[in-house]
């Protein structure tokens, strides 16, 4: 029996209990769960590790068409390439970043930055592939992308909330990425026209009694099929079911009017706000990964004043979020991620704006295993290339995934075929941004 | 063109290399004198090696299942959809001793056979488009029942101007821009090997042997192009070099899997100018709107490689994947599994099977029918699915045990429109010119539910999001539990019998009759909603129609 708790925003979370945890378990090990059954969990440290490693939470800030790291990160007041904000300091002594964050100028403390970014493909579809599955495309093998290997990570097999939501509204840059081949049970639940998700809520016709009692039925059915057959996809047409009544259970998650006004007063007015607000929302009740997109900083033309519109609200929007969670317990358990598929030049081109560049850009951490107030690596004084530190998307990867604890040595271990590493062999992850090492 | 990929260094594979080498140097004829006589039948034979197995490994296998459940097996594999009460329940009193074999002649005669097989090689070659053109094309082939070598040298060879076949050009055309995707699938879905099986046997002496045989089957299509009016092209030069992990440029060969290399005879000595304005009419000629395609070139590395591949003494890649590839459909998997990995360090569950089934394959002009009905002519098909027995189940490999496949999701589709149908309103004859065109109508109306469905990988997961589309969403509810009177909900409104309900409910959905506790829950359901019968009937079928039963071939 899974034994709930009341959530202050008065929602309905389950807890792990022990039942929850073998079932976990199983996601990752299938055929081994039969004979776990007999473990004492608390009695084995590393089943007791994998518990906690359970409780982490990751929003994804996806910054899509490519923020300026000029204009967030990385600035470079007084350069010809440096465009005409100025630098500000933090918090935290000797780190400066732009005037257009200056919320999140006192908010260092719980934030790492990498300014060393080098990941070589400047092209929306091929930075974004990159970009959201850490490693280059490879013909023939199709690979999850950050929130389907999350979910398969930190997700529980019978979990009541999505453990994958990715909230994308905006056209331009959509893409709904994907588990690839870790299959659809860890795909995302998409929402790409409302925040309110398809197919969550009863039909009129069918009565609430009748809608869990047939489902009953059904799986009465199912299981008198089962018994006799042993068979992994068999046995994951069930589960699936049975995750319905809990995911309908979440809808209110995605109801905004349901968190108070004055905390959606702090928040703000906006879409890419209220997204916040939903994510904020799913993380509390266990959902492992949100990603919240933001279009379109592809600033060909007019680059600063894009950027002054959507770094300010980045600034506001993102500092309430760490606030809140801060609030609430969670920011220890939440990791912020903010980037996109690239940076932008250092050249200011006729239009003013700034063009698609992944040589030498920034994305930033923030909360759960990040040791804050630090920078990783250094661009050379123009920004036109890493000057210290270089790193490319497998170590930004390997990074965030020991920062929630996972070891990205390790190999997925999704049944039947040969076993691949979450990031390829001697990829070191950047020690000097994690709290946890 | 240049292609440098320091990550692509380490797909090299010692195991790959292996098995290339061992393969490429054996014809299916190295085997001829072990082999069970070329004149036996496919089923005599298929049995004869499992049972091998079987006898070796001291397995004694599941019974055969019923003939109920076999003729619902049979139809889901070779019409794509689950059978008619009337269809299942004649076998089912049917007496004859030929009577399977009847059946199996009868499925493949009905036109129901040419969409299954359509909708199979689609997903196999395409899973991710839905083009009309193409799929024409393929159902076409498929009820000529086209030789499997046939419809490759279509794929690969035809030309733009063939307005009647242009369509088989959609394999090539919708990977034409990432040659690198058109060179793997390609070898996964033709061949039967992936170089990605390499990334975790790295071999260092054999490292550079492995780059030739990427780089030579990429140099293959890497003068392929699409111009402007979407016509597919090659151009007249073009060769790839690439970077060796030891950082040496070297230029790649024109080399097959085997290791065969094709020499381009030396092309006219030119001038510079001569060079350019080759270039620039081709350039121009790509650019234009409208026209009739470029001729194909003197020299065509893409029809060399299908010459090559077809060839005996290099067939065999090409000719073991694809009986492998139709048995891991019917069989529940591959006698190689994965499907993409027929190299020697990963052998064969049978070897001599896979070994005579790929000779009869080429021996009788890759006639994918013919293997189809041998497979499901086996004693190894039609074993029950279900494990009884106080041992654990025998592994799969060993094929002792009917696997449970899940349905594709046009078998899905299809299967959830004849089981929320009245059975009585189809046509019984489906060699009928009536049935034909019910069959296509439910053909088409199965594709808003198919886009709704994942195409199954190896350990497929069902999603949450088939869950949820199906308890929730309005097109279920006004489709599939509607009331009309050509439906399941409609017609068991009229039969006033409880247990006429369940039986007629339960052979329209399962092929089978009810048993004692779905009886009990089931009355225990309706008793409980006397007010609301019709409602609670929908309800019933709904839980039906939702329960893994349905959901796969078992």
């Amino acid at each position: 029996m899974t034994i709930s708790r009341q959530t202050p925003s008065g929602l309905i979370v389950p807890n792990v209990g022990r039942r929850a945890f073998l079932g976990a378990a199983a996601a990752g090990a299938g055929a081994f769960a039969a004979d776990m059954s007999g473990l004492d969990i608390l009695k084995h440290k590393l089943l007791a590790d994998e518990l906690k490693r359970q409780e982490k939470h990751v929003i994804l800030l996806w910054l899509a068409g490519g923020a300026s790291q000029f204009e967030t990160w990385d600035p470079k007041p007084g350069r010809p390439t440096g465009g005409p904000f100025r630098a500000i300091d933090t918090n935290v002594s000797g780190i400066r970043i732009s005037e257009l964050m200056p919320k999140l100028a006192q908010r260092m403390q719980y934030t790492g930055i990498v300014r060393s970014l080098n990941t070589r493909n400047a092209d929306h579809g091929g930075g974004t592939t990159l970009m959201e599955t850490g490693r280059p495309p490879e013909g023939g093998l199709d690979y999850p992308d950050l929130g389907s290997i999350l979910a398969h990570e930190l997700g529980r097999a019978d979990s009541q909330v999505p453990d994958y939501v990715s909230l994308y509204t905006s056209t331009e840059g959509r893409h709904k990425g994907g588990p690839g081949f870790l299959g659809s049970r860890y795909a995302p639940m998409f929402l790409d026209k409302d925040v309110m998700p398809e197919n969550i809520k009863r039909l009129d016709v069918v009565s609430e009694l009748d809608h869990r009692e047939r489902d009953d039925l059904r799986n009465l059915l199912s299981q008198r099929f089962a018994r006799t057959r042993h068979n992994n996809s068999v046995g994951s047409h069930n589960s699936a079911y049975q995750r319905v009544r809990g995911l309908m259970a979440s809808e209110k998650l995605f109801d905004v009017s349901q968190e108070p006004q004055a905390i959606r007063d702090k928040y703000g007015p906006t879409q890419f706000a209220e997204q916040c607000i939903v994510a904020r929302r799913l993380v509390e009740a266990g959902t492992p990964f949100v990603k919240v997109a933001r279009a379109w900083w592809d600033s060909h033309g007019q680059n600063f004043e894009t950027h002054l519109e959507l770094v300010a609200e980045l600034d506001h929007v993102m500092s309430t979020l760490i606030d809140d969670l801060k609030e609430r317990g969670l920011l220890e358990k939440t990791l912020i991620i903010t980037m996109g598929e690239f940076g932008r030049t250092p050249q200011i081109n006729p239009s003013l704006g700034r063009d698609h560049f992944a040589s030498a850009w920034s994305a930033s951490l923030t909360g759960c295993g990040i040791k804050g107030g630090s920078v990783y690596g250094k661009t050379d004084d123009d920004g036109h290339k890493v000057a210290e530190g270089e790193v490319g998307a497998p170590e930004f990867y390997a990074t965030i995934l020991q920062a929630l604890g996972i070891d990205h040595e390790k190999h997925f271990t999704y049944l039947g075929s040969r076993p691949i590493p979450l990031t390829e062999p001697g990829t070191k992850p950047i020690t000097q941004l994690l709290s946890n090492v | 063109m240049q292609v440098r990929n320091p990550h692509r260094s380490r797909l090299a594979s010692f195991v790959l290399l292996a098995g290339m080498i061992s393969l490429g140097g054996l014809s299916a004829d190295s085997f001829a004198g072990e082999l069970l006589p070329p004149e036996k039948t496919i089923e005599e034979v298929v049995d004869h090696y499992i049972q091998a197995r079987l006898t070796t490994d001291k397995v004694v296998p599941a019974p055969q299942s019923t003939d109920a459940n076999l003729i619902r097996r049979l139809t889901l594999d070779l019409a794509g959809r689950i059978p008619t009460v009337t269809e299942a329940q004649a076998y089912a009193a049917a007496t004859e001793p030929d009577k399977r074999a009847r059946a199996v002649e009868r499925l493949l005669a009905s036109p129901d056979f040419a969409y299954q097989q359509r909708n199979e090689l689609d997903t196999m070659l395409m899973s991710k488009t839905n083009d009309g053109a193409w799929r024409e094309y393929l159902l076409k082939a498929c009820q000529e029942n086209r030789p499997w070598d046939q419809l490759f040298r279509e794929m690969m060879l035809t030309s733009d101007a063939d307005e009647g076949k242009k369509a088989a050009l959609m394999f090539l055309k919708s990977r034409a821009r990432d040659l690198d995707e058109l060179t793997n699938d390609t070898c996964k879905i033709f061949f039967g090997v992936s170089i990605n099986c390499a990334k975790c046997h790295d071999h260092p002496l054999v490292l550079d042997w492995h780059q030739d045989h990427y780089f030579g089957f990429y140099s293959f299509f890497q003068r392929t192009y699409m111009n402007k009016r979407n016509q597919l092209s090659e151009r007249t030069e073009g060769l790839v070099k690439f970077k060796t992990t030891e950082g040496v440029e070297k230029p790649a060969k024109f080399m097959f899997l085997t290791g065969s290399v094709i020499e381009e005879p030396p092309a006219p000595t030119l001038t510079e100018d001569e060079k350019k304005a080759i270039e620039k009419a081709r350039k121009e000629d790509e650019d234009k709107k409208e026209g009739p395609p470029p001729p194909v070139p003197a020299f065509s590395p893409r029809t060399r490689l299908v010459e090559l591949a077809l060839k005996a003494e290099e067939s065999r890649f090409f000719s073991r994947s694809i009986v492998n590839r139709v048995w891991a459909r019917l069989m529940g998997r591959g006698l190689v599994m994965p499907l993409d990995q027929m190299h020697s360090e990963n052998p064969a569950s049978h070897p001599e099977l896979l070994d005579w089934l790929t000779r009869d394959m080429v021996a009788h002009g890759y006639d994918l029918k013919r293997l189809m009905r041998g497979i499901v002519l086996s004693q190894a098909y039609s074993r029950s699915s279900t494990w009884n027995g106080p041992e654990t189940q025998p592994h799969d490999q060993v094929f002792a045990v009917g696997l449970t496949r899940t349905l594709s999701p046009r078998q899905y589709s299809l299967a959830l429109l004849f089981a929320s149908r009245n059975s009585k309103s189809l046509p019984e004859d489906v060699l009928s010119p009536d049935w034909a065109n019910r069959r296509k109508d439910l053909e088409n109306h199965s594709q808003h539910l198919a886009n709704q469905l994942e195409v199954p990988s190896d350990n497929f997961q069902v999603g949450v999001s088939e869950a949820l589309f199906f308890a929730n969403n309005q097109h279920v509810q006004n489709d599939l539990l509607n009331e009309g009177g050509d439906r399941l909900a409609g017609v068991l409104k009229t039969i006033p019998d409880r247990n006429e309900q369940l039986k007629l409910a339960f052979w329209t959905v399962y092929t089978r009759d009810p048993e004692a506790e779905e009886v009990a829950a089931i009355s225990q359901y309706l008793d409980a909603r006397a007010d609301r019968l019709n409602v609670a009937w929908q309800q019933v079928i709904w839980s039906m129609l939702t329960s893994s039963e349905l959901r796969f071939n078992h």
